[in-house]
């Protein structure tokens, strides 16, 4: 019987039967003999001096073994810069910011020697906006910024903006002054959107041996232990992470978060801690996408072509920089994405508030950029009254195009996608609603997102009875892509089933270093990794098998759990046995592999401050939307919902399916109803699901996919990352369609239906960003 | 007073105070890690145990209140090593991801295709109205419950 090709095989998950049955213990249901419940104590007010923390009193109540504060965790960290501190110390910059951290036999003694902390404040003014932090005499959040460990040199940096990032490339004054452009200018909204993965940031911390064991629900193990060691003061390798099944993450856990409190509890209490953020402080200190408000200007020549763009972006760091100055670099590639552009300048601006800190959320600010990007498109074509689709046809990048900061795309890859795409739309018969009092409305929509590379690294055992170990530093946070796609990538290459490809979970004692599982890096660059290991296992294989078969390794092929020669099928051996005769002649046989960046070009001197001038691997994503408007209650009804995705090549055509549907429905909510506001005094607002409202079942449609393979693509056999990018297009394909049914800017998201109705009725005033300014020159620190 | 009530068919007793939340007996006291607590507050559905035939959402459970009755948690779903119906049906869909939906999923709809054997799209949906997936958009897992249901229908 012939086998299925592994590549491209439906593999099912060789998680879902413990998953389905109860049994798969995330980090949330591990226990150990003797484990103390932690318990972190949080400021209330939004900006203030700590005159005096006195924690005696909570050190003698019942079943308390450990209080830490400050004192016990010196070190900053932070992405680009360590602005970061792991408790409020001498200042706090927002509702929620930790105070100190508890250890006791039970949590309810935890919380309620929380309760007898005593802490003596003094007021400082505090800035809960971007327009408030910006404006000329603002209170700074970190008045003491100049001071800060820079990580990554490059971005500008000033009073209350945490980082920027600039792109200027070729003459975008001249092109707006030219007499035959059409200038169409557009501003936009966004609020935060929390990720509510349904397991909590939740770690169990161990000190053993003078060293941490961090068992931890994270998508970056090597972040952990490097941040748990700053903040300790303590050299990385007294730092272990592992990594159970995380039970959702989307981004949320791309940073280190509440290990160093569980890590110095168990340090001090010599015990096992537990520490778990209940939903509401999920929901109080979530690391948001950031809200962002955005000015894009464009000069569109008579022929439809994008001569010149400018474009302002502000994105609210929080407290704290994190993720955010990373992404400053994003616009570039989002925003800046997409089409052509004659001439384009673009800054990207964090903006410190003394709110909560903000951080990833799965296609980051590639969500609103594209939501801003798209309604753009459609304001000029509006003004200019070119089709949509033509528009979009005659602009987006080909062959050879220059991106915003100079690089230079590969393959025609937008354009063939649309095509697809018009031929899905004429495929179906539209969905019209029968009820003629709904306004309808349609929109095609695309975006560029990208692959985040960087190392990665892989090591393969075989093992005696043929099987192989690979051991990463992958994790599965629900994706899949540790159980399907790096078994589906390593039993390719070395002729086995998947299911004889056993798959280890992260542990940072026992891999190599690895940046992370986050911006479809898993199977792009840990399946890279373990494909060079497999190679090396490969050769090792031949080599000892072309003297046990008296052949020459170039006439060996691997298959089937066997070495065959090559014309001969049969006459090999079984993989087990080369194995055994390798114990005999050299030892175990093993093979390493290791990936990075390849490090594709921009063009020198258009991009400052940004951590990636160019993408190694783009991705592309064209959607579809068809909508119903209610006009009498502001309800949006999506009526259906089509993607046409770049994969580069589908490893497991179903599970990505999976994920496209999952992504498009978490990207409905953002565009429908999730919304996190930040109240007047620092708080938010949201405590839990009542108030946050996230799509349920009746809410959905079946996605209609299409798989767009054969892009370019230097990820293993061709692959791209599939499960970040669904999301991407989903705010701009239904806000498109939204303007188009109501006739109406949609300036913001999500449409509610209040926020709708103000649209169908013209009551509120168009977007005015007084903090943005008309003059670029004003709009950059540098 | 001790409570007791039966588990997944074995009688159990529990010594925590009766006005404990039934999820956190479960979990905390039997070592049931099964049933999840995502929200505490009866929203995402997570928690959902069938407690004398009908699905119930174990947070807001005091567990005084199952004194003497009868509480299915997921763990009761295999038998013998067989997966329920349900239960390979979402494994052959491809249905999962992150998981931790699941548990509270399954015991809100095994005892729906109890009450409703041949049910259609939108009642499947319906049902699920009382439990969130943040992972997959719901659609498979409603083409699961689909196909589930069929064989019933034979």
């Amino acid at each position: 019987m012939a086998e299925q090709p592994v590549i491209g095989m439906n593999l099912r998950r060789r998680d879902a039967t413990d998953k389905l049955c109860g049994r798969t213990r995330y980090t949330v249901d591990r226990t150990h003999a003797g484990m103390l419940h932690g318990f972190i104590y949080r400021a209330e007010v939004q900006s203030a001096r700590v005159v005096r923390l006195d924690v005696s009193t909570a050190r003698k109540m019942p079943g308390v073994r450990a209080i830490v504060t400050a004192m016990d965790a010196p070190g900053r960290h932070g992405i680009g810069v360590a602005d970061e501190v792991l408790f409020a110390g001498d200042r706090i910059r927002f509702i929620g910011e930790p105070l100190a951290a508890i250890a006791a036999d039970t949590l309810a003694q935890a919380r309620a020697a929380a309760a007898s902390i005593v802490l003596e404040l003094e007021l400082l003014p505090a800035v809960t906006t971007m327009e408030e932090a910006l404006a000329p005499s603002a209170p700074l959040v970190h008045p003491d910024w100049k001071d800060h460990e820079i990580l990554f040199e490059g971005g500008a940096r000033g009073g209350n903006i945490a980082w920027e990032a600039t792109v200027v490339r070729g003459d975008v004054g001249a092109a707006f002054a030219r007499a035959d452009v059409r200038i169409v200018e557009s501003s936009f909204r966004v609020p935060r959107q929390n990720h509510l993965s349904f397991e909590p940031r939740a770690v169990v911390a161990i000190y053993e041996d003078g060293r941490f064991h961090i068992e931890t629900s994270t998508q970056v193990p090597w972040t952990v232990r490097s941040a748990t060691a700053r903040y300790l003061g303590i050299p990385p390798s007294q730092v272990r992470v592992t990594v159970p099944a995380v039970g959702g993450a989307f981004g949320l856990k791309f940073d280190c978060a509440i290990e160093p409190f569980a890590a110095l509890l168990a340090r001090a209490s010599r015990r096992p801690v537990r520490l778990v953020n209940s939903r509401q402080e999920e929901m109080q200190i979530c690391l948001c996408r950031e809200n962002a408000e955005i000015r894009i200007r464009s000069a569109i020549s008579r022929e439809g072509e994008i001569v010149g763009r400018e474009a302002v972006v502000l994105m609210d760091a929080g407290a704290y920089g994190g993720e955010q100055i990373f992404l400053t670099t994003m616009t570039a590639h989002t925003l800046g994405g997409n089409y052509r552009l004659g001439s384009v300048r673009l800054s990207s601006r964090v903006v410190y508030t003394n709110t909560p800190p903000n951080g990833a959320f799965r296609a980051c600010n590639g969500v609103y950029n594209t939501f801003a990007l798209e309604r753009h498109t459609d304001e000029i074509c509006a003004a200019i009254g070119m089709d949509t689709l033509e528009f979009r046809r005659k602009n987006v990048l080909g062959d050879k195009d220059l991106g915003s900061t100079g690089q230079v795309f590969e393959g025609d890859v937008l354009g063939p996608m649309l095509a697809k795409m018009a031929h899905l739309r004429s495929s179906r018969t539209p969905r019209r609603p029968a009820d003629p009092r709904l306004l309808y409305g349609r929109a095609t929509v695309v975006g560029t997102w990208f692959i985040f590379v960087g190392p990665s690294s892989a090591t393969i055992n075989l093992n005696t009875d043929g099987t192989a170990t690979l051991v990463t530093s992958g994790v599965e946070i629900g994706s899949g892509s540790m159980m399907q796609s790096l078994p589906q990538i390593v039993a390719n290459a070395l002729g086995l089933r998947p299911q004889d490809v056993v798959v280890r979970a992260a542990d940072t004692d026992g891999a190599g270093y690895d940046l992370g599982i986050g911006g479809g890096r898993q199977t792009v660059s840990i399946g890279a990794a373990s494909l060079a290991a497999s190679y090396e296992v490969k050769k090792k294989v031949l080599d000892i098998a072309a003297e046990m078969l008296e052949a020459s390794p170039q006439d060996l092929v691997l298959r089937e759990g066997r070495v065959e020669i090559l014309g001969a099928m049969g006459s090999g051996t079984t993989i087990a046995k080369v194995v055994e005769r390798a114990h005999a002649l050299v030892g175990p046989i093993a093979g390493n592999g290791s990936f990075t960046k390849p490090g594709v070009a921009a063009m020198p001197g258009c991009a400052a401050g940004h951590f990636i001038e160019a993408i190694d691997i783009p991705v592309f994503a064209v959607h579809d939307c068809e909508v119903a408007v209610d006009p009498d209650t502001g309800h949006v009804e999506v009526l259906s919902y089509s993607v046409v995705q770049d994969v580069g090549r589908a490893l497991n055509p179903r599970a990505i399916a999976g994920q496209i549907q999952g992504g498009v429905v978490q990207g409905l909510g953002y565009a429908l109803h999730e919304e996190i506001t930040v109240a007047h005094d620092g708080r938010v607002l949201q405590t839990g699901l009542e108030t946050f409202r996230v799509p349920l079942a009746q809410d959905v449609v079946p996605v209609d996919i299409v798989l767009h393979e054969g892009a370019p693509s230097i990820g293993p056999l061709g692959v791209k990352g599939a499960g970040e990018v669904p999301i991407l297009n989903v705010g701009a394909a239904v806000a498109c369609a939204v303007s188009n049914a109501t006739g109406r800017r949609v300036q913001e998201l999500p449409l509610t239906p209040p926020r709708v109705l103000e649209l169908l009725t013209g009551d509120k005033p168009p977007l005015q960003f007084p903090h943005i300014s008309d003059i670029w020159a004003e709009n950059v620190l540098s | 007073m001790p409570i007791v009530f039966k588990v997944n068919g074995e009688y159990r007793v529990s010594l925590m105070p009766p006005m404990t939340p039934l999820v956190d007996v479960l979990r905390e006291e039997f070592s049931l890690t099964g049933a999840k607590t995502v929200c505490r507050e009866g929203f995402c559905g997570s928690c959902t145990v069938i407690v004398n035939g009908r699905p119930a959402v174990s947070c807001l459970m005091p567990v005084g209140q199952v004194q003497d009755k009868e509480v299915l948690t997921v763990e009761s779903l295999e038998v013998d090593g067989v997966l329920s119906a349900l239960q390979q049906s979402m494994e052959e869909h491809d249905a999962v991801q992150c998981g931790m939906c699941f548990p509270g999923m399954m015991m809100s709809l095994t005892a729906f295709l109890e009450r409703a054997p041949n049910p259609s799209r939108a009642d499947v949906k319906a049902a699920l109205s009382g439990n969130i997936c943040r992972c997959t958009g719901y659609e498979r897992i409603v083409d699961a419950v689909l196909s589930a249901a069929l064989p019933r229908q034979a």
